[in-house]
């Protein structure tokens, strides 16, 4: 399984990395991860990636914009993406689900919220 | 002082601190910040508010409580002057500022991406169109300071 984290903070990507690589479900997963929506797009583009989790708040390009671009491509229509983000405020989870997120989860990250909310999306192949 | 739109700021940094550094903080009295007065503080991390309001959010550590921090997270040792050090405060003024948003739904808000500023007693230019609340904070492991100002939303009195 490929899992593509993007956070513009290095240490948030590795907080999120490490609770995934020390989980049992997703210990041999393949984790990727960009700074920002741009070089996620790139990154998408150039290799297949199971699972998507975005910050909202980054540079070039933000996670909610990605998030459109992601969607409107028939490609990509499918790709499981949770955001994982500051935002609290109800009316961003609406703007978030509305653009096409699968879920959302409000930062500071814990591991069990994580991972119940991957493994709520049922995604096939974890151990590979 | 109306603190009512000062709370979901303190509730966002008192939780933080807890969930993600599994630190009790206390929070003391809430004044009215002069914009004049020497900052004494080593770093701080600043986010823009705009939307239905224009202000700031800004967190302000020593270097040691700040090192320390960082420390915790990245599992070594860190100076004042780690981008890993930055990395944490940019994401740590993130988190109580899209945190407090929450707690102020009937305004729609939107953060901008931090900026740290650093150097002890640094100045901060800050926005003029609001009162700044200072809110110092205490931890069994050193001290900080949140300081916010929303215009038409967070009032001295």
């Amino acid at each position: 399984m490929r899992i593509l984290i993007v956070d513009d903070s290095r240490i948030m990507r590795n907080i999120v990395k490490n609770a995934l690589l020390q989980s049992t479900r997703f210990a041999h997963a393949t984790c990727l991860d960009a700074s920002d929506g741009a070089e996620a797009l790139r990154l998408i583009k150039a290799s297949r990636i199971d699972l998507l989790l975005l910050d909202w708040n980054m540079p070039m390009m933000n996670g909610l914009e990605l998030v459109k671009h992601l969607r409107a491509i028939e490609e990509y229509a499918r790709l499981p993406i949770i955001m994982v983000t500051s935002e609290a405020a109800k009316y961003s989870v609406i703007e978030a689900v509305k653009a096409g997120v699968n879920d959302y989860i409000i930062k500071p990250v814990s591991e069990r919220s994580l991972l119940e909310k991957i493994n709520r999306l049922g995604l096939q192949g974890a151990r590979a | 002082m109306n603190i009512a739109h000062i709370e979901p700021f303190i509730d966002s940094t008192v939780g933080l601190f807890r969930d993600m550094f599994k630190i009790e903080s206390e929070y003391l009295t809430p004044y009215l910040l002069n914009r004049d007065s020497p900052y004494e503080w080593d770093i701080s991390g600043i986010i823009g508010i705009s939307g239905d309001s224009r202000g700031v959010v800004v967190i302000s550590f020593e270097a040691a409580f700040a090192t320390e921090i960082t420390a915790g997270l990245v599992g070594r040792k860190v100076g004042i002057d780690d981008p890993d050090v930055i990395d944490v405060i940019g994401e740590l003024v993130n988190i109580v500022a899209g945190n407090a948003k929450k707690g102020l739904e009937e305004f729609r808000l939107s953060i901008s991406l931090p900026s740290i500023v650093k150097g002890f007693n640094h100045r901060i230019s800050w926005p003029s169109n609001a009162p700044i609340i200072g809110i110092p904070f205490k931890t069994a492991s050193g001290k900080f300071h949140l300081s916010v100002g929303l215009e038409n939303i967070i009032t001295p009195f």
